[in-house]
């Protein structure tokens, strides 16, 4: 899919997401921004320098869709292989191995892995050198749940560290929790930039009272009130209580509170509607 | 450079089967040469056409002749196997992708992977050839074939990695290319190109494998003359210009 009139930058020490349906043309950025395609007008820089020039410089972390090697080579020389390519010492190929679950399937060959422990093999090699710049296509696909919640944390413990991850996924709820700044494409262009920076601890609430009540917004400013219930947005659970209890306390009366958990899928399907 | 190395024992490992194949492919022509040289030894040690025409008459002696004219073509069959594929592969099943988003460039990476494939293919020829040689003639070959075999790998290696930036069909190509080089040459010789502007044949011969050099090197070596060195040094710029050629549109070309 070729992208047109794209004009993005991804801030560093970030973790950026980019989504969109099938054929939107999330590999072809990658691709861009990693210089394995040339753009045809327009230029992409990383740093200040030209894609490949800085990839041969820094190295970068990366995990295509669809992850495969060739399957004769053995686990642990894979990873000594690729590490190695990205400076990985080999004291640390047992630590990479193990971190990722490998450890006991070392001496397998990449052929005789399961899908999910084949794409373990590729986030260990994508993940082990620890460079600045993370790019994961698709980094969850045939991962079990568990792994999921290890690959979450896993980005997220490399944003903490500083390092800038770019994610392109098809997991909504996923990127809604570990994204910072959420891309749009669509047919090849950007259709929207959501930035989520520090609104991850930011919870959206559906809060059900036992009547209409008229002093909400007096508690919760941001209210959308419709009848005897009401949306907002709150900085944490501590906030959430504060602002409940103050609103029992001018007489309120609760008798539900839900996450509201999909704004992010409700997005996407108002501007895929659009 | 560890990196490199791991991922050229990997290439090696990978192609396992291919070298093991080869090995056997080479061990067929040994039990040949060891069968006409049971049927065929002259009084002097080696094996004679009139020995083998005795014994098995026109067949037995085309079979022998075709026996010596494809050994000296292992070279080129091994290096169409080891090479073939050298970029094409990867670039089809995306590992190349992975390979480019490290520090290490892809001209380094698959330089050294060609640069380890032809000694191999040096190294397998130089054994194999030589071993035939004495099994046929009863003694060891001169040094020159040595100076054969290399050349015949740097050629074919270096085409073969050109043809790999473009094309998974690579060997093809090579082995295409190989094969109307020696049907113009053949005309060359048999003046049948004389009418042809000269301007036109000197490009065409330049544009083709250099058969012509190899020729006269291969014939240097059957009837004992000294080693051609002006055509090994054809071969060689010819070699070497592939090789930049290819690695200038390796580092150009989209993965």
């Amino acid at each position: 899919m070729a992208l047109r009139e794209v004009s993005l930058t991804i801030p560093r020490g970030r973790i950026t997401a980019v989504i969109g349906p099938n054929g939107a043309g999330k590999s072809t950025l990658f691709g861009l921004v990693l210089g394995f395609l040339r753009p045809t007008s327009g230029d992409v820089t990383i740093e200040d320098s030209e894609p490949r020039h800085y990839v041969h410089e820094h190295g970068v972390g990366y995990i295509s869709e669809r992850f495969s090697l060739p399957p004769g080579w053995p686990v642990d020389r894979a990873i000594a292989a690729l590490g190695g390519l990205n400076g990985l010492p080999p004291s640390r190929i047992d630590e990479t191995l193990g971190s990722f679950g490998l450890s006991e399937h070392r001496h397998k060959s990449v052929g005789s892995l399961s899908r999910g422990l084949l794409q373990r093999l590729g986030l260990a090699q994508a993940f082990a050198a620890r460079r600045d710049l993370i790019v994961l296509d698709e980094p969850a696909i045939g991962l079990d749940p568990e792994w999921r919640i290890k690959l979450r944390d896993c980005m997220t413990a490399q944003r903490d560290e500083g390092r800038t991850v770019l994610l392109a996924s098809h997991d909504l709820d996923e990127v809604e929790r570990i994204a910072d700044t959420i891309i749009m494409l669509e047919a090849g262009a950007v259709k929207d930039i959501l930035d989520t920076a520090g609104s991850h601890t930011a919870t959206g609430f559906r809060i059900q009272l036992a009547h209409v009540f008229a002093r909400v917004s007096d508690i919760f400013p941001d209210a959308v009130v419709d009848g005897a219930s009401f949306s907002t947005t709150v900085r944490d659970a501590e906030d959430l209580n504060n602002r409940l209890a103050a609103l029992i306390d001018i007489g309120g009366r609760i008798v539900g509170v839900t996450p509201d958990t999909a704004r992010l899928e409700d997005r996407v399907r108002r501007e895929l509607d659009t | 450079m560890k990196g490199t190395l791991a991922l050229a024992w990997l290439e090696l490992y990978t192609r396992r089967r291919r070298i093991a194949a080869l090995l056997l492919f080479g061990l067929l022509y040994l039990i040949g040469a060891l069968t006409v040289r049971a049927v065929g030894i002259g009084e002097h040690g080696q094996v004679e056409p009139d020995a083998l025409q005795n014994f098995g008459g026109y067949p037995l002696v085309s079979a022998f002749l075709l026996l010596g004219w494809s050994i000296g073509r292992y070279p080129l069959v091994i290096i169409l196997v080891l090479v073939g594929g050298l970029f094409s592969t990867d670039a089809y099943a995306g590992y190349a992708r992975l390979y480019a988003a490290t520090r290490v460039r892809l001209i380094t990476l698959y330089g050294f992977r060609l640069a380890l494939l032809m000694v191999v293919a040096f190294v397998m020829s130089s054994v194999l050839l030589p071993i035939f040689d004495f099994i046929i003639l009863g003694k060891l070959s001169s040094p020159q074939l040595l100076v054969l075999v290399g050349c015949y790998i740097l050629v074919f290696g270096s085409i073969t990695a050109l043809f790999s930036v473009f094309t998974r069909a690579d060997a093809w190509c090579t082995l295409f290319a190989w094969i109307t080089a020696m049907i113009w040459a053949a005309l060359g010789r048999g003046g049948f190109v004389t009418n042809v502007p000269d301007a036109v044949v000197q490009g065409i011969t330049v544009v083709l494998p250099p058969q012509h050099a190899l020729n006269a090197i291969e014939d240097a070596f059957g009837n004992v003359m000294p080693t051609p060195w002006g055509a090994v040094l054809y071969v060689c710029m010819y070699a070497a210009l592939m090789l930049l050629v290819s690695g200038y549109l390796l580092s150009r070309r989209e993965i």
